[in-house]
């Protein structure tokens, strides 16, 4: 049996069903990121792991104990909110102390903790403050620790980085998955945020409306989305309407122009309406490197996103957008010039609704 | 000191003579004369001719005599009563307040009962003086309706020593308002308790107990301490409640202050300007603590 | 995905909700020690007349050849407190706010005085400052009146300084008036066209509460000899019988509507003000 078992979870609030059938195993010294939109029922399940909920159906096991109906201060799970939640009354040292302080440990082996947690966040010169002389970041830190100084089983972050300004955010979320790796503490970390999930995690739940939609590595879930849901979700992605030309051969007709598939549309008929994705990146010209698809097209209109140059084509009627990385020597087509663009089969997506 | 030279902030502005200084604008200060002069002549201006009064010897010259008076037997008789008065109903309206407050805003009341209570205490914080005073002599005077009640039932209230115009009377009539301003200034104080730290303290293995002792209380006790010193202070410069209940006679400092406007009663007009001066003192003394606790509360509750 | 073998028909019971009784009892006991003089008083109002109930108390109250003009004076005093005050707080309000932020300290602890001196304390240092020459203005009836206004002007600050203040913060008056000048508006424009609009509930509430102050205020008006509300009303629970009971109750009456007007329009405040303004 795994670590912790999360099996058949569903919540309920009255008629509405925010969690329905969550299903999840976390091995030890796992990195699981929880995402979706908001409403999608991630922080329930992560309330539910720390206790604050209880589920109206399922179980969850911590290291072969039951602790589904457990009260949140009967287990060993430690939290971090989003907004921070640090004690205002209480110094830097006095929060960090204070799980074990309740615990009624002796003090110097408080004293000695709180002392190793504060280099461990890199605050020493920050114990005696008060909360709010802190910045936003280093608070967040200070409640990392707070919630590590227990020895926690689980850590769960309940979107840690979403209040922080995006330079602390990319920063703070480094040091957190070296401390987590570094400490090989099991960690659930929920956000709404792609880039976040996909840059942290070893695994990514993918939620939507309640429901899982999708489980794998970061990898799996940016390169094969399972779900229209997921692919919109994650990364950016072009979709267009089509009509099924030929499902053994995986052909389909957008627009009257004709696109080669990987994907299995075996089970579909000739004329069936379905609708295909790409994303931006998978999409070249054709005097780099030719591919499956070759696709004539009208450049619309160019975008100059920093790193990223995106350029929408126009190929037949519909409309797609193409990423490509920027260079000062980046030779650029003029705007209504006629190209080429190809991208391979394994990028043009049938995905399920 | 060199100036920085990729710091434009550290080069001296009149250098180059690129930033003028501002310009004096006798039309920006147009617009707040007004102000400063009504607060001047009917608020600082008043109060000043007192302060200087009280100085003032008998014989000419400033002297601190009329401050030592005030160890007189009237006027500490009076002082101690509004003393007593305004710490009793501020504790004892602290205290309810802070549990109708409590209860409305986290007892698990229907939601309507904390507007209807808010409104009531916005009614009943401004509901002073003489209408306050009439209601309760309809209610617990000597004819009045519930002390009627209580002889139906065969107990005489003003036998067993209670009377409406003794301390525990004022204290009584004083609580109507002192409560519902507890209740008005705390419930905002209560809003700022964030669920998150109730949660954070049980996530770190805290007990309910735990969490009130070591978290929810002490981030309270500024706001609850601060706003115990406005109610004193609302109790102790209250005249009109006091003068419509007992005609002006009771030995209250703001009704000797009143005796002395219309009849030197003190035979000293220079202690009359003392005893106020004084009721000033101990006023500016608990606002000023008020605020003091007030803004460590805001820090905290922000 | 997943090994798990537990069956996902384990149901479990929602946590029995937590007693509420301690909360109910406080706040009925609570409510019965506001509500039982309320009620009191209003028994009595009924009794004017012998042996049944009525609103004869309530007849003779409004037929004493006193009571409708001190009433009325009390109100004109306090319309001319709260337009005085409106008309010396906003400009201060929105002075220190977008062109003196330095006196926002010196404003806001002037309008803590109010607070700091009590009325009682007040009235006798105006009667000293204002019964001789130079500033002889307690000499006739209605200078004194004027007086009266000015001091319920200066104790009104707090009150209409916070809302305006309040309301200000609110609509972020700096942008606005930036907006407006932008877009071409000269300064009376500004003002009546952006800023009081925006203000109405905000100043709406100062007045209010200025207003239930002052109609039925005592200690002020006795002292310097005014027959307004407040000394009608101590004079009436010493001479008559029945009456101060109904007059008890038209004073809670005043309030409570003074009070549930800034309620009703505060709730509704930023929603509402902003759709009434677009015709």
């Amino acid at each position: 049996m795994s670590y912790l078992s999360i099996s058949h979870i569903t919540k309920q609030f009255g008629d509405t069903v925010v969690v329905d059938d969550f299903n999840l195993d976390v091995e030890k010294g796992e990195f699981v990121s929880f995402l979706g939109p908001s409403g999608c029922g991630k922080t329930t399940t992560l309330r539910m792991v720390a206790g604050f909920e209880i589920p109206t159906a399922g179980r969850i096991t911590l290291d072969g104990a039951d602790i589904t109906e457990k009260a949140p201060n009967q287990r060993n799970v430690g939290m971090i909110f989003q907004s921070y939640a640090l004690f205002p009354n209480m110094t830097v040292a006095q929060n960090i102390g204070f799980g074990l302080g309740v615990r009624k440990e002796p003090k110097e082996m408080i004293s000695q903790r709180v002392e190793e947690m504060i280099s461990l966040i890199n605050l020493e010169k920050h114990a005696n403050k008060y909360p709010y002389q802190l910045s936003g970041g280093q608070q967040q830190r200070v409640s990392l620790a707070r919630a590590l100084a227990i020895h926690p089983q689980v850590l769960l972050l309940d979107e840690p980085l979403s209040a922080l300004d995006a330079k602390i955010r990319v920063s703070l979320r480094a040091e957190i998955r070296a401390i987590q790796k570094k400490l090989g503490i099991t960690a659930i970390f929920v956000t709404h945020d792609q880039e976040e999930a996909l840059s942290i995690s070893d695994r990514i739940v993918v939620m939507n409306a309640g429901l899982m939609e999708q489980v794998g590595t970061p990898f799996e879930i940016y390169n094969f989305p399972q779900t229209q849901f997921v692919a919109n979700f994650v990364g950016s992605l072009n979709t267009a309407n089509a009509e099924v030309s030929d499902p053994v051969k995986g052909l389909v007709n957008v627009n009257g122009v004709q696109f080669i598939t990987a994907s299995d549309i075996k089970s579909r008929k000739k004329g069936d309406a379905i609708r295909v994705s790409v994303r931006p990146e998978r999409f070249s010209f054709v005097s780099e490197e030719k591919k499956d698809n070759v696709l004539d097209c009208v450049i619309e209109n160019i975008t100059f996103l920093g790193s990223v140059v995106r350029i929408q084509v126009r190929i037949g009627e519909a409309k797609f957008n193409m990423d490509t990385f920027n260079n000062p020597f980046l030779d650029l087509p003029k705007i209504g010039s006629k190209e080429q663009v190809t991208c391979s089969k394994e990028a043009v997506l049938v995905l399920d609704e | 000191m060199r100036p920085d030279p990729t710091n434009p902030k550290s080069e001296n502005p009149t250098v180059g003579g690129a930033k003028r200084p501002p310009r004096l604008q006798l039309g920006h200060w147009l617009g707040v004369l007004p102000f400063f002069l009504f607060s001047g002549l009917f608020l600082i201006g008043p109060t000043l001719i007192l302060a200087y009064r009280s100085l003032e010897g008998s014989q000419g010259g400033l002297t601190f005599d009329n401050y030592r008076q005030l160890t007189s037997n009237t006027v500490m008789d009076a002082y101690e009563i509004s003393i007593r008065v305004s710490v009793t109903t501020a504790i004892l309206g602290g205290i309810i307040g802070f549990l109708v407050a409590w209860v409305v805003s986290r007892g698990g009341l229907p939601p309507r009962f904390r507007l209807i209570t808010t409104t009531f205490s916005g009614v009943a914080a401004n509901f002073a003086g003489v209408p306050l005073a009439s209601a309760f002599v309809f209610t617990l005077g000597r004819v009045g309706v519930v002390t009627a009640l209580f002889k139906l039932l065969g107990v005489d209230l003003y036998r067993t020593g209670f009377s409406l115009y003794s301390f525990i009377g004022l204290t009584l009539v004083y609580l109507y308002f002192q409560i519902p301003l507890m209740v008005l200034t705390i419930l905002p104080a209560l809003d700022g308790l964030k669920r998150e730290w109730r949660e954070a303290a049980e996530n770190l293995g805290a007990t309910p107990i735990q969490y009130w002792r070591q978290v929810a209380l002490p981030v309270l006790t500024p706001s609850i301490l601060g706003t115990m010193i406005l109610l004193f202070g609302n109790s102790f410069g209250a005249h009109a409640t006091a003068y419509a209940l007992t005609g002006g006679l009771f030995n209250l400092a703001t009704l000797l202050i009143g005796q002395q406007i219309s009849g030197d009663v003190l035979h000293n007009p220079g202690l009359g300007y003392a005893v106020a001066m004084g009721m000033v003192i101990i006023m500016a003394f608990s606002i000023f603590i008020y605020s003091i606790l007030q803004r460590r509360s805001e820090r905290w509750l922000r | 995905m997943t090994t798990s073998s537990v069956s996902s028909t384990v149901v479990i019971k929602p946590p029995a909700t937590r007693k509420r009784w301690e909360s109910w009892l406080i706040f009925v006991v609570v409510s019965l020690y506001f509500l039982i003089p309320l009620g009191a008083t209003f028994y009595w109002s009924l009794r004017g007349e012998k042996d049944v109930l009525g609103f004869e108390a309530y007849r003779k109250l409004f037929a004493d050849t006193n009571f409708l003009p001190a009433f009325s004076e009390s109100i004109v005093n306090a319309i001319a407190t709260i337009m005085l005050s409106l008309l010396i707080v906003v400009p201060t309000a929105y002075w220190v706010t977008l062109r003196l932020p330095k006196l926002r300290p010196v404003v806001e602890f002037i309008t803590l005085l109010p607070f700091v001196i009590p009325g009682i304390v007040l009235v006798f240092g105006i009667i000293r400052l204002y019964s001789r020459p130079p500033l002889l203005l307690t000499a006739t009836y209605d200078s004194s009146r004027v007086l009266l206004i000015c001091v319920y002007v200066a104790l009104s600050f707090p009150y209409m300084f916070r809302s305006v203040d309040n309301g200000l913060r609110a609509i972020d008056v700096r942008t606005l008036t930036e907006a407006a000048q932008s877009l071409g508006a000269n300064w009376p424009a500004i003002l009546f066209k952006v800023i009081f609009p925006n203000l109405r509930v905000a100043l709406l509430s100062g007045a209010l509460l200025t207003f239930a102050i002052v109609i039925g205020e005592l200690t002020i008006a006795l002292y310097m000899a005014q027959h307004t509300l407040g000394p009608y009303m101590a004079n009436l629970t010493r001479s008559k019988v029945y009456e101060p009971s109904a007059m008890a109750i038209v004073a809670f009456a005043i309030t409570w509507a003074a009070m549930g007007i800034i309620d009703f329009v505060g709730r509704g405040s930023s929603r509402h003000a902003q759709m009434i303004d677009t015709d």
